[in-house]
């Protein structure tokens, strides 16, 4: 290019794709996409004597009539307060990944401790084929695609439903009626068009959506024609709490045709799982 | 739609909702149930107790406090701001009592923190107050009052009311069985109000807190040992009405 005093300037132009230059730079730029997609993998660890029973299986995959999935706190207390306490769930298994908001633990070992993030599978001892998945950290949008896929992958097609059990604040609830407190939680459903179970309450209306893990895992399903129900619990209280898990209950009635369930639960227990921040109890007299 | 009128407290959405206000009127619904009955010749304030954490001081933890000698009040929502606004009434009660050199009525009082109330919803980078309040006490003509206030600014006088967290139902109780008959002497007002609030707490009545003020005396806190006492009468009579009513039945 000429400019105006007379001097040649070399310029580059954008037409023309420049390879010799800047080869190093961009090899940098491929080695931290690299570093980044590596850290942000999603890794399944299973068990022995289930990574042995994936082996011996010649498709690499496990026999799963049902898998129940807990997303969220208040739904991962309902499970392990109604079905996890029954002493006859194994923890077969974890997921470990990390992002921003879940740094997740380098420990490889499947006890992680209690009321940490994590992503933790459990199966029935009488029946092999009940697997439940209590997610309680945060994956990333990137994440769930791989999640899905991973997890999936490991399990059998063929005669597997699924049943997920989400949390999420009704803040996001959108409605022109007005919510009176006592609505407040409440449930709402969602299945894939596999599905012929009944409902056991309301389907989520327009223009309510799902998002996260719990939209990850019915896309899946639907794409695949695995038939899945999903329960979404609305609720104003942002810590665990016992009377949001319990409004979970309507879903004990498909959980206990699979497994033996506690009888019936006294509020102490559930109190277990709830946890009273300090800080909310003092806001508001 | 809502999303885009509520985060500031001074626009309106288009449909006239001031959404910033509404939503400081669900933070007083996160408190726990406040009840006021106005008798003839004394009132009533009844709150939920909280539960207080083990090492905490359960002095510190009140919902019922006295204004002045002649008014106090019970509020619903956030800690905090309670306590401001409290101690700006406090501060009012004593300067109009050197101004005027009368002792402020009820209403005064309450329109005063309202107007403390409805100047938090049209100022630019504050948020309204989270709390609603029952104010009560007796005018220095012995007249006695009850009046509410909101976080809008409002404020209402009222023979009986709730707010705080199951308002509603302690509303509905209230409206049935609010009656002449009901607060015809002082005990059963008292009585009226540890009722209206048994609909709502659990595990009766050592979660309750009660006070009352009677014409020309100061305010009174009941001991939790007289507030058993009367749950005690209010259950007796209950299992003696459904006696009675079982006698009828058979006969």
């Amino acid at each position: 290019m000429a400019t105006f005093f007379g001097e040649v300037l070399s310029v580059y132009s954008r037409a023309v794709e420049e390879d010799d230059d800047d080869l190093d730079d961009e090899n940098e730029d491929e080695q931290i996409h690299r570093e980044i997609e590596e850290k942000r993998e999603v890794h399944i660890a299973w068990c022995p004597e289930v990574a042995q029973s994936l082996e011996d299986s010649g498709s690499n995959k496990l026999q799963c009539s049902d898998l129940i999935i807990a997303v969220g706190t208040n739904a991962a207390g309902f499970l392990s307060a109604y079905v996890l306490n029954t002493e006859s769930w194994d923890a077969v298994g974890h997921v470990s990944l990390w992002n921003e908001r879940s740094r997740g633990s380098s420990r490889q070992s499947i006890a992680l401790l209690p009321g940490e993030p994590a992503c933790l599978f459990y199966r029935h001892r009488d029946n092999p084929a009940v697997l439940v998945c209590q997610s309680t950290c945060y994956i990333a949008e990137d994440q769930l695609f791989q999640w899905t896929e991973k997890v999936f992958g490991c399990l059998q097609k063929r005669g597997l439903s699924v049943m997920v059990l989400s949390d999420s604040p009704v803040a996001e609830y959108k409605t022109p009626d007005y919510l009176y407190g006592s609505a407040v939680p409440f449930l709402r459903s969602l299945k894939s068009s596999a599905s012929e179970s009944q409902a056991l309450c309301p389907a989520l209306e327009q223009p309510n959506i799902l998002t996260g893990l719990p939209a990850a895992v019915l896309s899946h399903c639907q794409v695949h024609q695995i038939p899945a129900v999903l329960y979404q619990c609305y609720t104003d209280v942002i810590s665990p709490d016992s009377i949001t898990m319990e409004t979970y209950k309507p879903a004990l009635l498909c959980l206990s045709k699979l497994v033996k369930l506690e009888p019936c639960l006294s509020a102490d227990v559930l109190r277990k799982f709830a946890i009273i921040t300090e800080a909310q109890s003092n806001l508001y007299t | 739609m809502a999303a885009r009128y509520d985060r500031a407290i001074t626009v309106f959405s288009p449909d006239g909702h001031l959404f910033q206000v509404e939503y400081a009127q669900e933070a007083v619904k996160k408190g726990s149930t406040a009840v006021g009955i106005r008798g003839k010749d004394i009132v009533v304030l009844g709150v939920e107790k909280k539960s207080v954490a083990k090492l905490q001081e359960e002095r510190t933890v009140r919902k019922i406090c006295a204004l002045d000698e002649h008014v106090c009040m019970a509020f619903a929502g956030l800690t905090a701001d309670a306590r401001i606004v409290i101690n700006r009434a406090r501060v009012e009660c004593q300067s109009h009592r050197l101004t005027v050199e009368d002792p402020v009525t009820v209403e005064y009082i309450t329109r005063h923190i309202a107007t403390l109330k409805q100047r938090y919803t049209q100022s630019n980078g504050r948020r309204p107050f989270g709390i609603s309040a029952l104010i009560v006490g007796f005018d220095y003509d012995g007249t006695p009052r009850l009046y509410q206030t909101d976080p809008s600014g409002t404020y209402h006088a009222w023979k009986a009311n709730a707010i705080g967290r199951s308002a509603k139902t302690v509303r509905e109780f209230l409206e049935k069985n609010y009656t002449d008959e009901a607060i015809a002497t002082d005990n059963e007002a008292i009585k009226l109000a540890i009722k209206a609030l048994l609909e709502v707490v659990q595990s009766g009545g050592k979660n309750i807190d009660l006070a009352v003020i009677r014409r020309n005396q100061p305010l009174k806190l009941l001991e939790s040992k007289e507030i058993e006492t009367l749950v005690a009468e209010i259950e007796k009579e209950k299992e003696d009405e459904a006696e009675k009513k079982k006698q009828k039945k058979s006969t």
